[in-house]
């Protein structure tokens, strides 16, 4: 029996090594900046700063400002992505005819790269040329003004551009939960004279629960340190408008040279998106299971 | 008798090493890294002067059988990518496209000093009296001014662009109506400059707007801003060497200034009141499509390399209708140009005979015939010999590339008397920046009072620059 424990040991190790190297040094190493001043410019040296990053991180109103966006691009952004995500995904899953085609047509544009969506957003909303403008100013929208140049309507842009290219990501995920979904309760329900409103309700919601559990957490996880498109389009503004905290890492770590700060900011994300993650697991599963 | 001949061994030895050195030809010199299989990574901006060295890429490799792999990035990757490798100690970039703003003040300690390739006989040499001046002191130095660690490879200047066609169209009627000629130039002053856009907005159907401006919440605020700032007589910092060589220390922060705070006031209400409303948006890429649309806006301040998109049919709706001028002219009666070059370095962390390789790229990389190139490109070269070149006299003469089109005006923004180095050469330029440019954008956005936006940029700038802290510790 120790033999056999030791050879599964062995086995396991290299992974073991290369996910120590990849993921816990890394985070160790990040935890350490955090209670470093460690600039990267030459007249400056790396010293121990203790809780100071901390502190001010605590301490400095825009960070406050950064997260408040930030809770303001997660709530929207997920809100609508889940929504329609299962709206979608109920009614492809009724689709019969060309239901491939459509499910493969409603989830491209998860296939693009957030650098090109970002790229992709700026061209089609730019003031001058771009084709969804155009239709905006014929309407008689942002006619004298700016999309991206306007607090409101740029975060709400972004929020668009994010909804457009994730919500397919949620299709897909719920969709196989449905197709999964064992037909047994569903023809017990009809027997019982249930309505298609109360077998949705009743049956297949709460049956979907851990699948859409997995698309919500995936999705914050994912939408919490989003970065490229708004690096792309406002980088940040107009007046911080839609500085999320990812864009103020990026900022502190790579413009102001201040990785020791940066890296506070960075694991402060990482505690939210946790206690964001335990608290999805309570609301869908209740406390202690 | 042992001591003279010891003497005489000696003398022959350093004979042996020195003398193959000066009798080196000047094909030799160019030639003696054939055959090591040198490769040279060359990280630089994508620039017109970076298009002409590749486009000529090839002669270098083929003369000297050192290869040159270019990386071409916007600048914001460069710096990111820059500080990374540098700051990690990494000879993987041998040749660093050296932005004078940024990596210069931040890294220039670990940039090899490039006299002691001017001063070796078995190199070629470059005629540093040949660039101009003012390029070599911003490019090139940082704090010692002993000590070379560029040589100017760019030199990216504000300039006022205009549609010649709308404004020799209205010149009379604007003449009748103000009083006075509106052709863009040091002698319209930012009021003019502020009237005349208004009466283009009134009067010229042919453009929605009279002024676009690059009033995005990133660097190009800063920039735009800039233009203004420095014409009304304001200053960046106490320490006046951080507009010329560079300083540790800046000293006080002076945005806080009676002229800094009346500059932040006009620019405002240029802003908000008489620019393109899409201003706040744009960059300075988004600014110059615009122009180059034809129809958004007949003036703007941009980068003199965007002649280049502007003479681009493929590009631009403006070919043959745009011309250049220099800045409004400032509270002090001449024209702020605002100038932000950039040197090629080399890295010391490479091996020495990798630094002599790339030595040899710097100096044909400003050689006369690259140096031409750039003038296809759309861009004007930086070595001064290059204007006296007959065949680029004779295009300038006549117009025929978007560069030599620019060239004049670009000679006369270099005179030293003209430029400004707005961005301040400090080690801490970036995160000063940021502020600047956010405070900008909140005031721009009525977040923020013009007093307040300058009383918080003072505030934030000397706590980042350390003289916050210097001054706490003196009291």
């Amino acid at each position: 029996m120790r033999k056999r424990v030791n050879t599964e040991f062995w086995m396991i190790l290299p992974a073991l090594v290369v996910l120590a190297a990849i993921t816990v040094f890394p985070f160790i190493y990040t935890v350490r900046l955090s209670f470093m001043h460690y600039p990267m410019i030459q007249i400056r040296s790396p010293e121990f700063a203790g809780l100071e990053n901390w502190i001010r991180m605590f301490q400095d109103p825009k960070v406050r400002f950064y997260w408040w966006v930030t809770l303001k691009y997660v709530v929207g952004a997920l809100s609508c992505e889940m929504i329609l995500g299962i709206l979608i995904a109920l009614l492809l899953n009724k689709i019969r005819a060309l239901e491939d085609f459509f499910t493969t047509l409603t989830i491209s544009p998860m296939f693009f790269a957030p650098v090109l969506v970002g790229l992709l957003g700026r061209f089609l909303l730019h003031d001058s040329y771009g084709v969804y403008a155009y239709f905006l100013h014929q309407v008689g929208l942002f006619k004298g003004g700016s999309i991206f140049g306007q607090g409101t309507s740029a975060l709400l842009a972004l929020i668009g551009l994010d909804i457009w290219e994730w919500t397919p990501l949620v299709i897909i995920i719920v969709l196989a939960g449905l197709k999964a979904l064992p037909s047994e309760p569903f023809e017990a329900a009809s027997i019982d004279g249930a309505t298609g409103w109360n077998k949705l309700w009743y049956l297949t919601l709460p049956m979907l629960k851990p699948v859409i559990f997995v698309a919500l957490i995936i999705r914050t996880m994912d939408v919490m340190r989003y970065f490229a498109k708004i690096f792309i389009t406002t980088r940040g503004g107009p007046a911080d408008a839609t500085k999320i905290v990812s864009i103020a890492v990026y900022d502190q770590a790579f413009q102001a040279y201040r990785m020791g700060y940066a890296a506070t900011l960075t694991l402060s994300m990482l505690v939210v998106t946790i206690i964001l993650g335990i608290l999805f697991v309570r609301f869908f599963f209740g406390q202690g299971e | 008798m042992k001591r003279l001949i010891v003497l005489i061994m000696s003398f022959l030895l350093i004979g042996v090493m020195v003398i193959p050195a000066f009798s080196m030809t000047e094909e030799e010199k160019w030639t003696q890294f054939r055959n090591k299989g040198i490769v040279l990574h060359f990280l630089t901006e994508d620039t017109p002067a970076a298009g002409a060295i590749l486009k000529l890429l090839p002669e270098f490799e083929k003369r000297t059988g050192i290869k040159v792999e270019v990386t071409r990035t916007n600048v914001s990757d460069l710096v990111t990518k820059l500080m990374l490798e540098l700051g990690a100690g990494s000879s993987e970039i041998d040749i660093i496209y050296n932005a004078r703003w940024q990596i210069l003040p931040a890294f220039s300690d670990v940039l090899v000093d490039v006299r002691k390739f001017q001063n070796d006989p078995t190199l070629p040499h470059l005629p540093l009296d040949d660039f101009f001046k003012a390029h070599l002191i911003a490019t090139s130095f940082f704090v010692d001014k002993e000590r070379q660690v560029a040589i100017p490879h760019d030199a990216s200047t504000m300039i006022w662009f205009y549609r010649k066609d709308i404004f020799d169209k209205y010149r009379d009627k604007f003449m009748a109506e103000k009083g006075y000629d509106w052709t863009p130039g040091p002698n319209i002053t930012w009021d003019q400059y502020y009237e005349i856009a208004k009466w283009i907005n009134e009067n010229v159907p042919e453009v929605k707007y009279g002024a676009g401006h690059m009033a995005k919440q990133w660097n190009s605020l800063y920039c735009d801003f800039s233009n203004v700032f420095w014409s009304f007589g304001a200053r960046g910092f106490e320490n006046p060497e951080t507009e010329s060589y560079g300083a540790i220390f800046p000293g006080r922060c002076m945005w806080d200034s009676p002229e800094a705070i009346e500059a932040a006031k006009f620019y405002k209400k240029l802003i908000t009141e008489v620019a393109h409303p899409a201003s706040i948006g744009w960059d300075w890429a988004s600014l110059a499509e615009a122009f180059a649309k034809g129809d958004e806006i007949a003036m703007c301040f941009e980068w003199h390399d965007y002649m280049m998109m502007f003479g681009d049919p493929s590009r631009s709706k403006v070919v043959g209708k745009v011309a250049a001028a220099l800045m409004p002219k400032g509270k002090d009666g001449r024209s702020h140009v605002y100038y932000s070059g950039a040197g090629l370095s080399i890295n010391s962390y490479i091996p020495e005979i990798r630094q002599k390789a790339a030595w040899l790229f710097l100096v044909w990389q400003a050689s006369i015939p690259v140096q031409k190139e750039i003038f296809k490109m759309g861009s004007t070269p930086v070595r001064k010999s290059t204007y006296e070149d007959p065949e680029v006299k004779q295009w300038i003469k006549e117009g025929r590339y978007p560069g030599a089109k620019i060239a004049p005006v670009m000679l006369e923004a270099w005179k030293e008397e003209n430029l400004e180095y707005v961005e301040a050469k400090i080690p801490q330029f970036v995160e000063t920046l940021i502020i600047q440019y956010t405070h900008l954008a909140y005031m721009l956005q009525g977040k923020e009072t013009p007093e307040e936006a300058m009383k918080n940029i003072v505030k934030e700038v000397n706590e980042a620059t350390g003289y916050t802290k210097l001054i706490k510790q003196k009291k």
